[in-house]
């Protein structure tokens, strides 16, 4: 088990060097660069040589990728091309945001996710499993901004009970003020990432029940939630810790329309106003940030699915 | 000696309703005298008790601006590339943070004439080659230390020179070198005259930073508020600065942040959460206007949609087609049913009523099919002509298709080519025969001709060339007599509206969303939040 472990790790760092050549590719195709873009309409061939020097644009591509990797190994982050602002500093204003709402949304909405698709498979075709496979399916299909118009739409303006857009910081707030805060975001994820883990705890926990040994103690005369409980869960693991470590994936990277709709500031909209302004330094940050939350949350599902599964804890 | 006096009325004596219909009248430009006969009508017959009340009257109409409270303003958009270098400004949320943080030599008001601040005095040298500034003593920075001639060298030198990272660069390339003249006093040198220089001073890249400022996280000002947090892409928030050498900084604390989704910033600025909400679109203007204690706060600009017409290529060389064209524009439709009434009707030249040389001697040009087919008959075209179309700005593509419409009414084919405004600026533009444009404001008249309407400028997008126009256009810059100034810019407007390929139905308000109780926003056309002028003077009524 260990030995496959830290194969997996070898892999994951392999990995991140791959992406990093990726991304670093990537974004010198993005047409334009910093410099034109701060520049702009001013931009004439003296003044955009002059601030591509300053900014080490000129340099030849390896040697920039070869300093970037150098840099970054030894913990310097480099400085924003869009604003001469240090890379960690525009992260450091950021990551918290992303942090609480992400963290939050995972305390709550996993647990509640997974256990309402237990509770599907655990009667499935009856009144229960409808309504919540209707719920689910219905989450599922609706786009991000739908869901949340309707939220800033009932809690907003008739309930009256937060505000419509998420403003001021977090410094000096309470958990409980810091919920509230977030409410509306927090909220909207939930229901995003509740609808597809129902969806998956259920199938998978369906999937091994109509497996041979279920059968058989089906037969031996086992009751149902103990069938669940002792036998099915432990092999749905597998697919759903992967399901799960997705989502959490998302929450940390991918949660731009939300970000954008309740006006805070998260690494996710980051990411995309570095590329707007083809901010390399940040994307080549906040890229392998990301690779590296993609990294770990598989690792850790990976490893979780080892542990609950005899086959592969001792691989022959 | 009787010791009888006549009960002084004060115009806190008057009932609801008489306060009322005086504030009226006052508001409608009501002068003493006409006051003096309407307290007669309410038998208040002493001449000074009557002035009394106009006084009174008058300072409760104009409000006297109260102090503390605490405003959240938003606007669209905001990024990482936010910055507190006001050279390298780029949205008005940079424009209005500069305006809290910083001053400029001298402020523009709404009719964008300049009026001292940093400045106290300016004046030109007869040859109209030297600006002699005399600058404001006493004035100091955030950090205490005061502002003197070396600073404002520093800065303004920031934006000369060929290496100049400067986005304003280009309006003040004909300086060639600004020098300290005196104690108190700072010099710009100028290659060829140019009497519109204090104006462009007054603009947004302008701001007077302190000498060899090289950290612009930590920057200080002279404005009116002070840098308590600054998070590019994330929110500023400006506390009052103790020492401000002038009227202003009212509030306790300013928070402004962008929000780039137009429904998520209405949700705000309904539900609460924001005082002061920039580009309202003209769908959301009915909401806001129907909410309780939500205004509407529209400038009229100079800032204007058209269709180009290259006057270098068919179709456009043909003068008298272009002239077809433009009499076949329905503006007020463009106006009413686009913009929703915030914007004003276009003549076919860029210096609407909102520019200080406006020319209102020209006659507006309508919707005239007659004339369009006699234009039209006189220019001997046939076909059918192509207008590229993208959605750079409100009503840019709704332009294109109404002047279809009136074109297949009297036989002319017009097809309008839909393409995304992505690239739109690039691919399409100065390059197509006829395509839409959007332009936003200059803060002077010749500022703007000279970067779209010279003949040799590099966006001159009709591509004609006149060259009376280039002359006086020049020529104009050295001339501040009123008369003569008048008659030369009314000549260029004029050449503009006859002869250029410039199609110009609408200009177009800057139109934001404020708090019924949020005041001392002056209503500067150049950009969002009354030129971005708004932290100055902004104050909130209890």
């Amino acid at each position: 088990m260990w030995s496959m472990i830290l194969r997996r790790i070898g892999i994951g760092i392999v990995t991140m060097f791959a992406v990093s050549v990726i991304i670093f590719c990537g974004t010198r195709i993005l047409p334009g660069d910093a410099a034109q873009i701060r520049l702009g309409q001013e931009a004439t061939e003296t003044n955009l040589a002059a601030f591509r020097k300053e900014l080490g644009l000129d340099r030849p591509a390896h040697v920039q990728y070869f300093s970037w990797v150098k840099d970054t190994l030894s913990g310097d982050l480099g400085v924003s091309l869009a604003s001469d602002v240090p890379v960690t500093d525009l992260i450091r204003d950021r990551y918290k945001n992303t942090l609480y709402v992400s963290a939050v949304t995972a305390v709550i909405g996993v647990p509640l996710s997974v256990l309402l698709g237990i509770l599907a498979a655990m009667f499935p075709g009856g009144i229960y499993d409808r309504v919540v496979t209707f719920i689910s399916v219905t989450l599922v299909s609706a786009p991000e901004f739908f869901l949340a118009t309707l939220l800033v739409l009932i809690f907003a303006f008739y309930f009256n009970f937060t505000s419509a857009v998420v403003v001021g910081g977090v410094e000096g707030k309470t958990f409980l003020e810091i919920l509230r805060h977030f409410f509306l975001p927090i909220m909207a994820l939930c229901m995003i990432i509740a609808a597809q883990l129902i969806r998956m705890t259920r199938a998978a926990v369906l999937n091994v029940m109509s497996s041979p040994y279920v059968e058989m103690a089906i037969l031996k005369g086992v009751p149902r939630k103990r069938i669940i409980m002792r036998h099915a869960l432990f092999n749905a693991i597998g697919p759903i810790v992967n399901v799960i470590a997705l989502n959490l994936a998302y929450l940390i990277s991918g949660v731009v329309i939300i970000e954008v709709f309740f006006a805070y500031s998260g690494l996710a909209t980051l990411m995309v106003q570095g590329v707007q302004t083809r901010d390399y330094n940040l994307i080549q940050v906040l890229g392998m940030l990301f690779c590296c939350v993609y990294i770990i949350l598989m690792l850790i599902a990976d490893i979780a699915s080892i542990v609950s599964n005899p086959r592969l804890r001792h691989p022959r | 000696m009787s010791n009888f006096k006549p009960k002084q009325v004060s115009f806190d004596d008057l009932n609801a309703i008489e306060k009322d219909n005086l504030l009226t009248a006052i508001r409608r430009g009501a002068s003493r005298r006409d006051v003096l006969k309407m307290m007669g009508a309410l038998g208040v017959t002493s001449a000074a008790a009557a002035t009394g009340i106009f006084a009174g009257a008058k300072d409760a109409w104009a409000q006297t601006p109260k102090r503390g409270g605490r405003l959240v303003i938003a606007h669209d958009q905001h990024g990482p590339n936010d910055t507190l270098d006001p050279q390298l400004y780029t949205s008005t949320i940079d424009y209005t943070r500069g305006r809290m943080f910083y001053g400029s030599l001298v402020r523009l008001g709404p009719d964008l004439v300049p009026q001292p601040e940093l400045a106290e005095a300016f004046e030109v040298s007869s040859d109209g080659k030297v600006w002699t500034f005399d600058l404001k003593k006493g004035v100091t920075f955030h950090d205490g230390s005061s502002m003197g001639p070396d600073d404002v060298v520093w800065t303004m030198s920031r934006h000369l020179g060929k290496e100049s990272k400067s986005k304003a660069g280009s309006l003040v390339d004909y300086v060639t070198e600004w020098k300290k003249s005196g104690p108190n006093q700072v010099q710009a040198i100028l290659e060829s005259p140019n009497v519109d220089l204090p104006t462009i001073l007054g603009t947004f890249h302008f701001k007077i930073l302190k000498k060899d400022t090289t950290d612009f996280s930590k920057t200080v000002g002279t404005g009116p508020y002070r840098i308590k947090e600054f998070k590019p892409g994330v929110r500023s928030i400006g506390t009052p600065f103790e020492d401000y050498w002038g009227e202003g900084g009212y509030l306790d604390e300013i928070e402004m942040f962008g929000i780039g989704d137009p429904v998520a910033r209405l949700n705000a600025f309904l539900n609460g959460d924001i005082q002061v909400m920039g580009n309202v679109t003209s769908k959301a203007i009915p909401q806001v206007e129907s909410a309780d204690g939500r205004e509407i706060f529209s400038v009229p600009s100079g800032a204007y949609i058209n269709i180009a017409a290259r006057r270098d290529m068919a179709p456009g060389n043909n003068n008298d087609l272009v002239l077809a064209l433009k009499h076949l524009m329905d503006r007020e439709r463009v106006v009413k049913g686009v913009l929703k009434g915030q914007g004003g009707l276009g003549n076919d030249q860029p210096i609407g009523p909102a520019y200080a040389d406006h020319c209102s001697d020209i006659p507006q040009r309508a919707l005239d099919p007659e004339k369009a087919k006699f234009h039209l008959k006189k220019s001997g075209h046939t076909g059918p002509i192509e207008i590229v179309a993208a959605e750079v700005a409100p009503g840019s593509v709704e332009q294109a298709l109404f002047l279809q419409r009136e074109a297949k009414k009297i036989g002319l084919d017009v097809q309008v080519k839909k393409v995304t405004s992505d690239g739109y600026w690039g691919a399409v533009w100065l390059k197509a025969p006829l395509c839409v444009v959007s332009w936003n404001m200059r803060p002077t008249a010749n500022v703007m001709m000279s970067l779209a309407f010279k003949g040799d400028a590099k966006w001159n997008e009709t591509f004609y060339k006149s060259d009376k126009f280039d002359d006086l256009l020049v020529k104009s810059r050295a001339v501040t007599d009123p008369g003569p100034r008048k008659q030369m810019y009314c000549d260029m407007q004029e050449i503009i509206h006859n002869e250029y390929g410039c199609i110009l139905p609408a200009h177009r308000n800057y139109v934001d969303g404020i708090a019924s109780n949020v005041k001392g926003i002056p209503k500067v056309p150049l950009n969002a939040f009354g030129g971005a002028e708004l932290p100055v003077g902004v104050w909130l009524d209890s």
